[in-house]
């Protein structure tokens, strides 16, 4: 889930976090009641600051995603569907902007974008 | 906190502290060697003067395990520049005197050997009249000569480089001096006395001169 | 904001070629504090005069809110200090190097020791003198975090390991401090490996202190913009113009601090365009950083 965290980007890595676990949650990959990794493990695992780890919940807590029970862990929280699509969708136009903007910085234009796009969709004829 | 500083100084010097206690318990024992040689008409004087000749290796033989375990408190931090010891948590004369105090106790084992060394000499031949033997003296004696070397050795480790240098520097310049002076065709002397005044008593170096005998009249 | 470490006006001069000057540190309680600048620039020697190794010509230094030296033996029980290049007894072996250590510590974690000592892979019996790089560098972690500081000092912890042994370290570390909540203040000249874990930034050049902000602003306010069609002459901008390179006439690179994005409209207003703003990553910042930092002086001189 978190393979590509990337401390370079100008995005905060606590908030690269959040969006990762938002969209697993809004996926089903994480279901309600399961348990987020403790704070030590993850910083160890990523190999970054435990008050990231810490920040990045505070936020998905703040926004409704998990519940932090003292001394438990953190916990994932049943979302509504309309959240969990709108969380879903969001993820699909940040992706997209990443898309255009580096086809933009490649030089290709919008049309070669929709024909490859096409291409590699499965079940596509090609 | 004092037994594992004791523990670092025992570990850097044993391989030569073990070999150095052997040399003080042999010693008296060597240098009563020619003992047996009066009975078989030896004349005691001429006893008594080997004796002494040999006896000239106490002094330098105390010199030499001062230097050694003077050293050997501080070897292990000069090496690494003083920064490792320099960052434990205590004050700087408390780890001088813990550094110390391992000194002394390590000391203790060659003074101790000496000691038994002395009393080993002795024990069991009766002596040629006339001649009476001086263990324990000859042992608190060797024991005052190490302490001293020791703390003048330690002294000098304790500080820095620099500081050795500076003292070095001064003796030359003192020595020069002299030099200078004498070269001018002045009659002034501003070594020796100083050297008397160490040599003789109460100076601080008087208890390695003179003569170093297990036996004596 | 209690402060772990704090630094007034600091001063040390060392021949005629090197000098700190008025160091002001700020190093906030419970941060990782990403000491960064190049070789030479002061890092260690400003690390040695936080402990009291060296003595400052000027100023004051406050850790874990005591002052150095009036107070070092108290401080330094609660601080764990790596130095570039570790040096213990060669004497002994790593299991008496770790009796001897534990000596002086009050706060003494042997769990932790011994946790360390296994995941380490240290061999209990063998000699320090014996260590290599790696392993001597591990063995003081394992000595510094099983004395339980509230402080640590790194002075280049990773510089020279190979990445396995880095990983290992900075795992260890990063353990540490998700349980005991400790002050991290780690120099290193290898910007990356700080990118992931520091949450605040200090910038040495030359013997100054460039910069100190927290690492999202620090990476935020920085960017490299590629515009075209501005005028030559441009006067006051509303962000920090860093330096600006033409390329063919019409294109042109600048980099910038403090960029908003509704300054987009500045540059229009110019009559020109912003075909992109990229971001710039810490260590691209940190060398545009140092670039400004030293153009006045270079022009001075």
């Amino acid at each position: 889930m978190f393979e590509q965290i990337d401390p370079r980007s100008a995005t905060p890595l606590y908030a690269q976090i959040a969006t990762r676990l938002k969209v697993a949650i809004a996926a089903g990959d994480l279901v309600p009641g399961a348990g987020l990794p403790s704070v030590r493990q993850l910083a160890a695992q990523l190999r970054i600051n435990p008050a990231t780890v810490v920040q990045a919940y505070r936020e998905l807590e703040t926004e409704g995603f998990v519940e932090m029970r003292h001394g438990a862990g953190t916990f994932v929280r049943e979302v509504e569907g309309a959240r969990r699509a709108r969380t879903r969708a969001g993820a699909a136009t940040r992706l997209v902007r990443a898309l255009l903007a580096e086809a933009a910085r490649a030089g290709l234009t919008v049309e070669e974008l929709r024909r490859a796009l096409v291409d590699e969709l499965p079940g596509s004829g090609a | 906190m004092f037994r594992a500083i004791l523990f670092t100084q025992w570990k850097w010097i044993r391989l030569a502290l073990v070999p150095a206690a052997l040399l003080s318990f042999l010693l008296p024992l060597l240098s009563v060697q020619d003992l047996a040689a009066v009975q078989d008409g030896l004349s005691p004087a001429r006893f008594l003067e080997g004796h002494a000749q040999m006896g000239m290796l106490y002094p330098m033989l105390g010199a030499m395990l001062a230097l050694l375990v003077a050293t050997g408190a501080w070897a292990a931090d000069h090496a690494g520049r003083h920064v490792y010891a320099l960052t434990l948590p205590l004050a700087r004369e408390r780890l001088v005197l813990l550094r110390l105090g391992a000194g002394l106790v390590l000391l203790a084992i060659p003074l101790a050997t000496l000691w038994i060394g002395c009393l080993l000499a002795v024990a069991g031949s009766p002596l040629p009249t006339g001649l009476t033997a001086y263990p324990n003296l000859l042992a608190l004696r060797f024991l005052f000569a190490t302490l001293v070397a020791f703390g003048l050795f330690f002294a000098v480790v304790t500080g820095t480089a620099r500081a050795a240098g500076w003292v070095l520097a001064l003796l030359v310049a003192w020595m020069l001096a002299q030099v200078l002076l004498s070269s001018a065709g002045s009659r002034a002397d501003i070594v020796t006395p100083v050297l008397e005044r160490l040599l003789t008593w109460p100076g601080p170096f008087d208890v390695f001169t003179g003569r170093w005998v297990l036996i004596d009249v | 904001m209690t402060l772990a470490i704090q630094t007034q006006g600091l001063g040390y001069r060392a021949g005629k070629q090197f000098a700190i000057r008025d160091l002001d540190l700020h190093v906030p309680a419970g941060a990782i504090y990403g000491f960064l600048g190049p070789n030479g620039s002061g890092k260690t020697t400003t690390i040695r005069l936080l402990l009291g190794l060296l003595r400052p010509q000027g100023g004051a230094i406050t850790l874990l809110g005591e002052p150095v030296p009036g107070r070092l033996p108290a401080i330094l029980a609660r601080t764990g200090y790596v130095p570039e290049r570790p040096h213990l007894y060669p004497s002994l072996t790593v299991q008496e190097a770790i009796a001897y250590h534990r000596a002086f510590y009050p706060r003494w974690d042997q769990r932790r020791a011994d946790d360390l000592l296994a995941g380490f892979l240290l061999e209990p019996g063998r000699q320090t003198s014996r260590l290599s790089k790696g392993e001597l560098g591990k063995l003081m972690l394992l000595l510094v975090l099983a004395q339980s500081p509230d402080l640590l000092l790194l002075d280049e912890p990773t510089d020279g390991l190979d990445p396995v042994v880095r990983r290992e370290v900075l795992t260890a570390l990063l353990d540490y401090v998700s349980q005991r909540g400790a002050t991290v203040f780690i120099s290193s000249h290898l910007v990356h490996e700080l990118e992931r874990i520091c949450d605040w930034v200090g910038v040495m050049d030359q013997g100054r202190l460039v910069t100190e902000l927290p690492m999202e602003t620090f990476k935020n306010g920085i960017k490299r913009l590629h515009v075209s069609g501005v005028p030559a002459e441009v006067g006051a901008t509303p962000f920090a113009l860093v330096a600006r390179q033409v390329h063919d006439g019409r294109h042109e690179t600048w980099i910038v601090r403090g960029w908003q994005g509704p300054m987009r409209q500045y540059i229009e207003g110019l009559g020109g365009t912003v075909r992109e703003v990229v971001d710039l990553d810490l260590e691209e910042g940190f060398v545009e950083l140092l670039r400004t930092a030293r153009g006045p002086v270079a022009g001075r001189s």
